[in-house]
């Protein structure tokens, strides 16, 4: 696999032993695409299949079901519980394999899982969940006979309310191998190293304290495999990170917990969090009970104590103190690239010039319809500039400032799936930051508790030692290679539609988009 | 002023806002931008490239897209006028981007309205091109010296009923208005812009260009063109793209000129405020609109400058509980009626304006209630007294040093530095230089701050001739010296010296301390006056009536002059004393160190404050090569100092001398390093280990979000010291903080390994006795919302109360307490003279520790967290909370 690490000589250049001594071999982990089954055995189900005492043991549906929902194991009298959540439903009556139908004793029925009504929510549908766990099992887009409406959400607004303009056939005939999405990520030309990531998103901030370590390692691990990056967020950095330096941000936030010059000097870019999009205004906060002893050690602050972390940089107030922020930064590591992670206010085209200014190679707008269960609702609903307003808003003012072409724009900020990085690219962003997508990867449900007592049930976003103990590394990290790779394909494919060699011919394009509220076109079929 | 006046005054507004061609009324999105700023007066006219240095030592708070100066009190002669034209007259200047139109412009608003003394088109370089640091060219200046004529201002005065104003005060009003239907015409109504007023008012100017400000000194050829007030700016505009300085600072109004340094978080609303009163932007700049809310509240409601102040940045908080109860009155009146015209957010504004009738002149400061923004006061008094505003003390340094060139009265050395407590009882936040003439019509500043209490200053008022030539040195003292020399013992020689400087005279000193720079010369003499010279200019000892200041001055030339004789790099021969000179010529000749040498010396004189060529990273590249001891001198406010060394940096020690930058020792992790002076911003971020010790004052956000080291600072700290530290810091600041102490302070248990700073509140008096500060800790806010950690206060007068606190109690200090502060104390007296017993000495009795200080350490509050084991303190000792319980 083509790796665009800067050669070893470079990095090492103008550090101080005292790092150099620390450097740990790097962790190779190969973009493998594996089965990653469900952590567990009855997943949740789109339908819920019923199997009544008039059913004779007679076999049938398992032999017709080429899901092989059924299962009667060998040695077994008794079926087992039905694999409902590889079951496609009533969609088998058009293939002749609807077991319910063809049950010779009508043992069988089948209902819409109560759950889908309380799954998820209008940004994350509850198909939109079962769709991307699909990815995070196979590493390809779900198959159509699932029926999931994945590519967009049912929110009413934002993305949800943008699809593409697709023409009736390619102009170009491509075929996916030849296209290219990688990105490149310093454009300053400022002698600092050129950072190539091969597909135009990396991982967003957590930090170990809202998440447990096999979340930031598994996000890690798959970042190494599809060389691009994740990212520390604002609660340290892991000494277990150490073999993923080379694809993590150091994230700079507002409390500075953690931060110290050797996590600033072992990773090659560092990012300032100014503020999130899910609650611009506020610093970061992780409630008492999710400040357990290894966290608080981490950030040695007093166990059980919530942190809040202010708003904004105290040090920084305008922007002559932004660029003395990014020179300290740059001063300390002569290599990183930085990067200014800021919200959506009106004037979001004004940081973003500022921050161009100041000096930084990537400038990341994180929208609202983003952030955990732990950004207040009061603040995600109501504060900033909806995200594809931002983007083209900064986009165009960069043209017109004429540094468009020496800056990295990255959006963030609720979005799930590949056709979202993709409309994000087309209003005028060159790449994307990822974050709930790769939770509900390792099986987030959205149901929005992360910040409350110790946090996730799904052992995602919690550091209590016996939740997060319910998944391995190993397997994290394959949930989300395989997320990333159909993300890819799904990429490819839209490009290839489009008859585009690189996704950077897509940046800007947004000729290319309609909004089903304000232009006139009419969404076609696919 | 009576409220019909008033209410005139704003009808008449009223009528011309809507005379006005398109409607004012439009509103436009503000622009956006940063900046840094300095401001000087003088009683004697000083010349232009006075404010050039500091200029451009404060390039990297601008970005070359905007600069401007200001300048108050001419000598008429250099303007080619007359001293009566010079006082009576308006003094307009306006900036043609279209000289074409300059005619028009003249006919229409100029040659009717007044009777023109004369007009000048301001020189200029020929070609804009060769002055570094212009972004576009900038605008033709003409200056018009102008009387508003009599049938004008007749008719003026009876349209708009102005029966209640002055006649100068009508002229104001009507030259105000001139310029407002001016710039609606020929700036803010076009797309392109083609003129606009710059300034309006007597004798006072101000320039502005696209680039940076001293390129005005050269552009327009006024490099010697004197002034008693000078005011200077480099904006850091965030738009990129500007071709006219419309924009830029300072922004005028009649007789006054303001910087800005900030950004204003409510323009719109002050906007509504203004428009509430018909006044309407025309620049779309937070500055313009500070302008106008000065100009309103001093010429439309007549507001003494108090008023002004208060209406601009109120006081609040526990600082208002403290006014006196008729103030609290007077205040809040003034607080109902214009708190929505208060600027809100970060904001420190210079103001510049000349009092005509009194023939005097004022420079100020104001910085907002939280003091978000940096500044640094400074006078320096004498013969020819200076004061000074800035937001960087080396630009104060910059410009000292400047004058002192062309006028060796003016010390290099302030009397004194200081910084203003935001909306305070104790300064109001605000300091104000007057320049007011005496009884034989010569220009005398004093200072006070916004309820008119003049600045103390030092009592000494004994000056050095720094013009005179250095003595031979007396015998008795040749001999003194060399015998104090001979053990190469620095106290000695310190003993020796300190002693002689209170009864010698300055001929004297200056000949000792020549003499000891010859000394250096010899075997293993180099560090021995470096050791001396730098406890000169450390400790506070006796001078009798001498100047202080003037004292320093010399000190610090004498370690200059022995700093600058060590070997060179590109030097032969023996590095004596284990000392190598490098600078920035001879950088690029930078090697391991080699034989006995030991200590790299950097003279940072010409280095840039940051990135590859700046000397910060000279020292980090020295370190990789090998070097380990560093003294840096000649720092001109060089950012970065320390950092990027890494972790486990244990055995590096960096001297620093004279005007060190922003962000020293953030992110240490066990070097040493000392500063011989004051300290500026955003000092020992992130420190991890190691130790900082601060032979002065210390700026803004002092140690932000810190998670070790030991840190002793002689002086105060600025606003906001220790927000967010946790682990273990150890702190000791002998004087005290603005305010924000340790807010969110996590540093664990204090008794188990945690955190802690002792705040002392004390200085030492003009004789070098240590006395205690009037109120160990002013500010409204103190440890608010810590969970962890501890601040030990001395006080023993229980001056500090509950309403000060936040989250937080008072405990019992208790024996393990002392035991765990002693240590530190002991370490404070061994650098700084501080006894121990002196603290615990109050009145001239002896106390107990527990009777002289007082321990603030959180309390649980339900908000942050429930009740978890191993809390930090046990409930018993808790003697009061926040809540006064």
């Amino acid at each position: 696999m083509a790796s665009s690490l800067v050669p070893e000589k470079i990095i090492k250049e103008g550090l101080p032993d005292s790092i150099l001594e620390t450097m740990v071999p790097q962790a190779e982990v190969q973009r493998v695409i594996k089965p990653a089954p469900p952590r567990y055995r009855n997943e949740i189900a789109k339908y819920i299949i019923r199997r009544s005492a008039d059913c004779k043991l007679c076999g049938k549906c398992a032999e017709i079901c080429p899901q092989g929902v059924h299962v009667l194991k060998p040695g077994y009298k008794y079926f087992a519980a039905p694999h409902q959540n590889v079951c496609i439903g009533p969609a088998c009556k058009d293939t002749g394999h609807y077991c319910v139908d063809l049950c010779p004793n009508k043992a069988l029925r089948m209902v819409e899982n109560p759950m889908m009504k309380v799954l998820g929510d209008y940004r994350w549908t509850p198909d939109l969940i079962l769709a991307t766990w699909k990815m995070a099992e196979t590493g390809a887009p779900p198959p159509p006979e699932y029926g999931y409406e994945y590519e967009c959400g049912n929110s009413g607004g934002g993305f949800d309310r943008i699809r593409f303009k697709f023409p009736a056939r390619p102009p170009v005939e491509l075929s996916p191998d030849d296209i290219d999405t990688s990105l490149e990520l310093n454009r300053r030309n400022d002698g600092r190293p050129q950072i190539k990531i091969d597909v135009p998103w990396y991982g967003g901030g957590m930090s170990y304290g809202s998440v447990s370590n096999v979340t930031q390692l598994s996000k890690a691990s798959a970042a190494v495999a599809f060389n691009t990056f994740t990212c520390t967020g604002e609660g340290g950095y892991m000494e277990r990170l150490r073999p993923y330096d080379d694809h993590t941000i150091t994230q700079v936030a507002t409390g500075l917990f953690g931060v110290r010059e050797e996590t600033i000097q072992r990773v090659r870019i560092v990012e300032f969090k100014y503020a999130q999009g899910a609650k611009p205004g506020l610093g970061g906060h992780l409630l008492a009970d999710k400040v357990t002893p290894s966290v608080a050690r981490m950030r040695e602050t007093v166990t059980g104590i919530s942190l809040f972390s202010p708003f904004p940089f105290h040090s920084v107030y305008s922007i002559e103190d932004h660029k003395k922020h990014m020179d300290w930064i740059k001063h300390i590591n002569r290599h990183a690239l930085v990067s200014a992670k800021v919200s959506t206010p009106s004037d979001v085209d004004m940081v973003a010039v500022g921050s161009y200014s100041a000096g930084a190679h990537i400038v990341h707008l994180d929208g609202g319809y983003g952030g955990t269960g732990a950004a207040p609702d009061i603040a995600k609903k109501n504060i900033a500039m909806p995200i594809e307003y931002a983007i083209i808003k900064v986009h165009d003012f960069l043209t017109r400032e004429g540094v468009r072409d020496r800056i990295t724009l990255i959006a963030s900020g609720g979005l799930r799936n590949a056709h979202d990085i993709a409309k994000a690219i087309a209003l005028g962003a060159d790449g994307v930051v990822v974050g709930t997508g790769e939770l509900v990867a390792l099986g987030c449900l959205r149901c929005a508790r992360c910040e409350s007592g110790r946090g996730c049930p799904r052992g995602i976003a919690t550091t209590d030692a016996e939740l997060q103990g319910q998944y391995t590394v190993e397997w994290g990290s394959q949930r989300i290679i395989n997320l990333y790779n159909a993300w890819r394909i799904e990429l490819v494919e839209i490009l290839r539609r489009f008859g585009m060699r690189r996704v950077s011919e897509l940046r800007g394009r947004t000729d290319l988009l309609m909004h089903l509220d304000y232009s006139n076109d009419t969404e076609q079929a696919r | 002023m009576n409220r019909e006046t008033i209410g005139q005054l704003l009808l008449s507004r009223k009528r011309l806002a809507g005379e006005l061609q398109p409607a004012a009324t439009e509103r436009k999105v503000e622009e956006e931008g940063g900046c840094g700023v300095v401001g000087l007066c003088c009683s004697e006219p000083v010349a232009a490239r006075h404010i050039y240095e500091p200029s451009r030592q404060m390039h990297n708070r601008g970005n070359g897209k905007g600069g401007g100066i200001a300048a108050l009190g001419f000598i008429p002669e250099q303007l080619g006028v007359s001293r009566e034209v010079l006082d009576k007259c308006y003094m307009i200047h306006v900036a043609f981007l279209d000289t074409g139109i300059r005619p028009q412009l003249e006919d229409k608003y100029i040659k009717p309205n007044f009777n023109v003394a004369t007009t000048q088109k301001l020189e200029t370089l020929d070609d804009w091109t060769t002055v570094d640091g212009l972004e576009a060219k900038p605008p033709d200046v003409y200056r018009y010296f102008v009387r508003v004529k009599g049938d004008v201002l007749n008719s003026f005065v009876k349209a708009n009923g102005f029966t209640g104003l002055t006649r100068d005060e009508a002229r104001a009003e009507f030259v105000n208005q001139n310029s407002i239907r001016l710039n609606q015409e020929y700036y803010a109504s076009l797309g392109e812009q083609k003129a606009f007023v710059m300034s309006e008012g007597k004798n006072i100017m101000i320039l502005k260009v696209v680039g940076y400000a001293e390129a005005i000194v050269k552009y327009y050829k006024i490099e010697e063109l004197c002034a008693h007030v000078w005011i200077a700016h480099q904006r850091f505009p965030t738009k990129g793209r500007v071709w006219h300085p419309g924009g830029a600072h300072p922004f005028g109004g009649i007789n006054a000129a303001l910087v800005h340094n900030g950004d204003f978080a409510n323009y719109h609303s002050v906007c509504e405020y203004l428009a509430e009163r018909h006044i309407y932007p025309q620049f779309l700049t937070d500055t313009e609109v500070s302008i106008l809310m000065f100009d309103l509240l001093e010429r439309t409601y007549h507001y003494p400058l108090e008023y002004i102040i208060e209406a601009l940045a109120p006081t609040s908080e526990l600082d208002f509980d403290r006014l006196p109860k008729d103030k609290q009155a007077l205040y809040r009146a003034v607080q109902a009626a214009h708190i929505h015209g208060s600027p809100d957010g970060p904001w420190f504004f210079i103001i510049a304006r000349s009092l005509p009738q009194k023939g005097a002149f004022q420079l100020m400061g104001i910085t907002d209630t939280a003091m978000l923004r940096p500044q640094v006061f400074a006078f320096c008094d004498g013969e020819v007294q200076v004061g000074l505003i800035a937001s960087e003390k080396q630009a104060i340094d910059a410009t000292l040093l400047s004058l002192h060139a062309d006028d060796s009265r003016i010390c290099p050395v302030a009397d004194r530095y200081w910084n203003a407590r935001g909306g305070s009882h104790t300064d109001g936040g605000a300091f104000i230089f007057d320049l007011e003439p005496d009884k034989s019509g010569r220009l005398r500043i004093s200072c006070s701050d916004k309820f008119g209490t003049p600045v103390p200053m030092p009592t000494g008022g004994e000056a050095c001739d720094f013009t005179a030539a250095v003595a031979e040195v007396a015998g008795h003292i040749r001999d003194g010296l060399k015998q104090s020399f001979e053990k190469r013992s620095a106290a000695d020689i310190f003993e020796y010296l300190s002693g002689g400087i209170r009864r010698w005279s300055f001929a004297e000193i200056r000949a000792a301390l020549a003499y000891l720079i010859e000394l250096a010369k010899e075997p293993k003499g180099s560090s021995a006056a470096i050791e001396a010279l730098t406890l000169l200019n450390d400790r506070r000892y006796p001078v009798g009536m001498k100047k202080r200041n003037h004292i320093l001055y010399l000190v610090r030339s004498a370690l200059n002059a022995v700093f600058s004789g060590l070997t060179k790099f590109d030097g032969n021969g023996p590095a004596e004393g284990g000392y190598r000179l490098i600078d920035h010529g001879t950088r690029g000749l930078l090697r391991p160190p080699q034989n006995n040498e030991t200590t790299l010396v950097i003279d940072a004189m010409g280095f840039d404050p940051e990135g590859e060529g700046c000397d910060a990273t000279l020292l980090m590249d020295a370190y990789l090569k090998g070097w380990r001891r560093f003294i840096s001198f000649n720092c001109i406010g060089q950012r970065f100092i320390g950092c990027g060394l890494g972790p486990d940096s244990d055995g590096v020690t960096i001297e620093v001398y004279d005007s060190s930058g922003d962000y020293l020792a953030s992110g240490i992790d066990g070097m040493t390093i000392t500063v011989h002076g004051n300290a500026q911003d955003q000092v020992g971020q992130i420190i991890k280990r190691g130790k900082l010790v601060i032979h002065g004052d210390v700026g803004q956000t002092f140690m932000y979000g810190a998670k070790g080291g030991s840190i002793y600072v002689m002086g105060n700290a600025a606003g906001r010291p220790l927000i967010n530290s946790v682990g273990r810091p150890r702190v000791v600041i002998n004087g005290t903080c603005l305010d924000f102490l340790g807010e969110s302070f996590m540093a664990g248990d204090v008794l188990n390994g945690g955190g802690f700073v002792i705040l002392n509140g004390v200085t030492f008096d003009d004789e070098g006795n240590l006395i205690a500060l009037k109120e160990p800790y002013p500010g409204s806010n103190l440890f608010s919302l810590a969970s962890g950690g501890a601040i030990y206060i001395r006080d023993p007068r229980q001056q500090v109360v509950w309403q000060q606190l936040n989250g937080c109690g008072f405990y019992r200090m208790a024996d393990e307490d002392w035991e765990l502060i002693l240590p530190y104390l002991e370490e404070n007296e061994r650098l700084f003279g501080i006894k121990v017993e002196e603290l615990l000495t109050v009145d001239g009795k002896r106390l107990n520790p527990s009777e002289v200080y007082r321990k603030v350490a959180p309390v649980r509050i339900a908000a942050l967290g429930k009740k978890i084991e191993g809390a930090v303190v046990t409930e018993t000792d808790l003697l009061t909370v926040s809540t006064g319980e």
